[in-house]
């Protein structure tokens, strides 16, 4: 330390970080009102789970794939219309799916999980261990949006893949298993 | 601890960089598009592959496509394909960023401003074909209609061909600088010369022993990289018992070059005085195990090896040493080059080089010449070959005495492409109607009234012959793998609409409501043929074949040996190279080299393309000029030193690299940058060195001469740091940056 700098600590120099990281508070602070107080982010349209799940539609109606693919699907603009050119169709809400449907628009949904790229995660094994939808992404049939309800790091995966049987440890907690 | 920080400031910052790093994951947002319709075969997150063709560069290679949710995500190449043979470029591999080019055309426009104002209009597609075919109705004479085209796919030119055929217009006329500058038009006017046939000779490289290459960049940019690389390796690998040797002739070190044995910096210009002393040594020693060269004499009549032993700078001895290394193989085979294609001495040139495969006898052997065989099929007959320069250069005369109304351009770009002492920008402004139908707003769109986007090759349909040829014949074929992204138009389409509406024998020479009906019925034509390498019960399922493999071809190698027309009785004369600048003025030779990644410029708009380090000099993003450290050090420059180039018909400035790989008495720089448009990343970066050539030296007048030109070297004084992987330390060593 200089004798300048031991005898008065001066905070000027640091001025231009505490700049940077008010304005990186405050684009926090924007980000975050995108999504409502239980972290769900806005969609383009205000569905509702719940509604869904109440008529006893299951998961895999609209999110069809987990069992054959990596994903679980977002459900094609299709899919939607299909019901609802019948089903609630004085709905505002659905009015406004119909009309992505009309003008072959998708709709922009926002997701909800995202997996970071250098994550090799696929649904498929995990259903075929006879895993349920509820286990990873929460009692999403009491809620409206969808929002996530586990953080998803790596800390959470292996917490559950070092519950498994110990035969299937070593191969479920190997890093080729997810980073490959 | 840094200076001046205390224990206090280092928390405070601590607690901020905390808290930032602990919002980063929140402010990732990913909007996840949903098809509107689905694809009945489509799994969400499964890929499927698509096959297809590489349309960056002519060579045709076949690609398969990764695609998932309907986009293509990567490119490789086509394991099944038997040019590449599963192997592709870095170019084919960049191909994604023509499709998601931010820079791309969405629709029709017309120049509401006037030609060269950039202010574009969108327009409707049936309004611009109704312009289109009023401007073609209103021609006083059909011939007054032009079409100049880059190497276009084969279906492509097969629409134009008939549809200008039926209008009574000339033929389209092909010209873009890659093709120049691999002297694909003269290596073609050479098997004319030599084998009485207009096409593309193979030369056999991955069977050969010992491989001759005067200025052929086989590894880099010239004809079909790809393959060449494979059959390099197989050459290298000592598949026939031993490791082959290959001697590279130029005056630059290229990347080939420096894959070669040996590297024999001649004097630009100078490669074919090397092959007629060689050919001329073997003959007169009867050197070889092929018997007598007696037959041959006539051809090396009144040669003297001492001038080429002056012309070139390679002593007599070397030059006896190179020509029993040639003459004491098994499976030789020398490579005339696009680099003398640059020369007015270039056919003479290419004649020697030939000369020495003739003399040992390697044509139709292994390692040695082929000509392709064709395909069994009547449509595919004839490859697809750029014109002569002297044909580029009488389009310009009659657009400049305004004996063009109608100038239709298709894949080249030849207001950036062309050295200014063509004049075509000039002759442009005298052509009423220009359409361009680039899918990117380049330099010759900004010159045209109607730009018509094309599709990018990923989203349209076509075929092209593989031309030169691969062991046996074979047609890549093209199709989508994707939905276009926005309102852009298949150019075949637009021509087939275009024919369609103007009737009478346009209308009967061009029948099909769409190109892929065209195609479907071309691919019937190779139906139930004995040696296709698949075959369906019906045509429909022959077409559908054909899409699943990515094009035809037959299944077991074909090829052709050559028979030499050419009197044997008529002696090769190679006159020295004539070059444009006096030496006192100028006492460097230029050397336009095409870059490995941008080649002629049209990958300059692609980011991975700008940002792939040159593999010699590993520079990016910009243009340099390759000095002799010799060279460097009697200018007083160093390496980012900015210098001038001065030709006698324009000048330069860059940065210098100095480079141990190339003659003291000549720079080299590459082409494809220097762009006025062509979108943000290829606009206003670095220069063109194409606009320093000048003109064939008199009395060779229809030659495109890109390497015959002097320059001059003036420093600067001012430094601009090149973007650089590595560089040398001034003893040889490599520094990482």
């Amino acid at each position: 330390m200089t004798e300048e700098s031991s005898a008065r600590p001066s905070y000027r120099r640091f001025w231009p970080l505490i700049i940077v990281g008010i304005v990186i508070l405050l684009a926090g602070a924007v980000v975050i009102r995108q999504r409502d107080a239980s972290g769900a982010p806005e969609q383009p349209i205000d569905f509702k789970h719940s509604i869904h799940a109440q008529a006893e539609v299951p998961c895999l109606f609209c999110h069809a794939s987990p069992m054959r693919s990596d994903v679980a699907g977002i459900p094609s603009v299709q899919r939607c219309a299909g019901c609802h050119q019948t089903i609630k169709t004085e709905s505002p809400e659905v009015q406004r799916v119909l009309g992505y449907w009309e003008r072959a628009e998708p709709i922009p949904w926002q997701a909800v999980n995202d997996m970071p790229d250098f994550v090799f995660f696929s649904h498929q094994p995990h259903l075929g261990a006879g895993i349920n939808c509820e286990t990873c992404h929460g009692e999403v049939a009491q809620m409206d949006a969808a929002r996530p309800v586990a953080n998803m790091d790596m800390g959470w995966c292996l917490s559950c893949h070092l519950q498994q049987p110990e035969e299937k440890v070593a191969r479920l907690t190997d890093c080729l298993a997810c980073h490959k | 601890m840094a200076k001046g920080l205390t224990r206090r400031g280092f928390l405070k910052i601590a607690a901020g960089a905390g808290a930032a790093t602990g919002l980063s994951p929140t402010v990732r947002r990913v909007a996840l598009e949903p098809f509107v319709r689905p694809p009945e075969e489509e799994l969400p997150g499964r890929a499927t592959w698509f096959a297809s063709t590489c349309r960056q560069c002519p060579a045709g290679c076949g690609i398969i496509v990764r695609v998932i949710n309907g986009r293509p995500r990567k490119i490789e190449g086509n394991p099944a394909h038997p040019l590449n043979r599963g192997k592709l470029c870095a170019r084919g591999q960049a191909g994604l960023q023509a499709v998601y080019n931010p820079d791309r055309l969405k629709n029709a426009v017309r120049q509401s401003g006037g030609r060269g104002s950039r202010v574009f209009q969108p327009i409707q597609w049936e309004e611009a074909l109704v312009e289109l075919t009023t401007a073609i109705q209103g021609l006083q004479d059909p011939r007054r209609l032009a079409l100049l085209a880059g190497m276009p796919p084969d279906h492509l030119h097969a629409i134009w061909t008939r549809f200008l055929q039926a209008l009574g217009a000339p033929p389209p006329l092909i010209f873009d600088l890659h093709t120049a500058m691999e002297g694909r038009a003269e290596s073609a006017a050479l098997a004319e010369r030599w084998f009485g046939e207009v096409n593309l000779p193979i030369y056999d490289l991955a069977n050969a022993d010992v491989i001759f290459s005067f200025g052929a960049n086989f590894l880099e940019t010239w004809m079909s990289p790809v393959a060449q690389s494979v059959d390099y390796g197989q050459m290298r690998q000592g598949r026939l018992g031993g490791r082959g040797f290959l001697v590279q002739f130029e005056s630059r070190l290229s990347a080939t070059a420096a894959s070669a044995d040996e590297w024999i910096p001649v004097e630009p210009g100078t490669e074919g005085l090397v092959a007629l002393a060689l050919g001329r040594l073997i003959v007169e020693e009867n050197l070889g195990r092929v018997g007598r060269h007696r037959e041959h004499a006539h051809l090396y009549r009144n040669i003297n090896v001492s001038d080429a032993v002056e012309a070139s700078g390679i002593p007599a001895e070397e030059m006896m040493r190179l020509a029993r290394i040639f003459a004491d193989a098994e499976r030789q085979v020398a490579i005339p080059g696009g680099h003398l294609a640059g020369h007015t001495n270039g056919p003479q040139a290419m004649d020697a080089v030939m000369a020495l495969n003739v003399v040992m006898r390697r044509l139709g052997r292994e390692g040695g010449l082929f000509l392709p065989q064709p395909v069994p099929a009547k449509r595919f007959a004839k490859p697809v070959l750029p014109s002569r320069f002297a044909q580029v250069e009488r389009l310009i005369e009659r657009m400049q005495a305004g004996e063009v109304e109608v100038l239709l351009i298709h894949g080249t770009n030849p207001v950036y492409e062309l050295p200014a002492w063509v004049g075509f920008q000039e002759a442009l402004a005298q052509v009423p109607l220009v359409i361009s139908f680039s899918p990117f707003v380049d330099e010759t769109a900004v010159q045209a009234d109607l730009v018509l986007p094309d599709h990018t090759y990923l989203e349209g349909w076509g075929y092209q012959l593989v031309t030169p040829g691969a062991d046996r014949p074979v047609i890549s074929g093209q199709q989508p793998v994707m939905e276009p992204l926005y309102d852009t138009r298949a150019t075949g389409d637009v021509f087939l609409a275009l024919a369609a509406r103007l009737g009478g024998d346009a209308a009967q020479a061009l029948p099909w409501p769409d190109e892929v009906s065209f195609l479907e019925e071309s691919s019937a034509q190779l139906h139930d043929n004995s040696v296709s390498a698949y075959d369906a019960r019906t045509p429909a399922g022959f077409w559908s074949r054909w899409r699943q493999f990515g094009g035809w071809w037959s299944k077991r190698a074909i090829r052709r040996e050559p028979e030499v027309v050419r009197s044997s009785r008529t002696a090769i004369h190679v006159p020295l190279p004539l070059y444009r600048g006096a030496v006192e003025q100028y006492p460097f030779h230029l050397v336009p080299y095409p870059s490995i990644t941008l080649s002629d410029g049209r990958g300059a708009n692609q980011p991975w393309l700008q940002e792939t380090p040159d593999p010699m000099t590993t520079a990016r993003w910009n243009t340099w000029i390759e000095l002799n450290p010799e060279t460097a050090r009697d200018l007083g420059v160093d390496d980012n030193d900015l210098v001038k180039v001065i030709s006698p018909f324009g000048k330069l400035q860059a940065a210098v690299v100095v480079y141990p790989g190339i003659r003291p008495d000549t720079v080299a720089i590459p082409t494809g940058q220097g762009h006025q448009d062509y979108g943000r990343f290829a606009a206003g970066r670095g220069a063109k060195v194409i606009d320093l050539l000048g003109p064939a030296a008199a009395g060779e007048a229809g030659r495109f001469a890109f390497g015959a030109t002097r320059v001059r070297i003036e420093k600067v004084g001012a430094v601009r740091p090149l973007a650089r992987l590595e560089d040398l330390d001034g003893e040889g060593r490599e520094n990482i940056r």
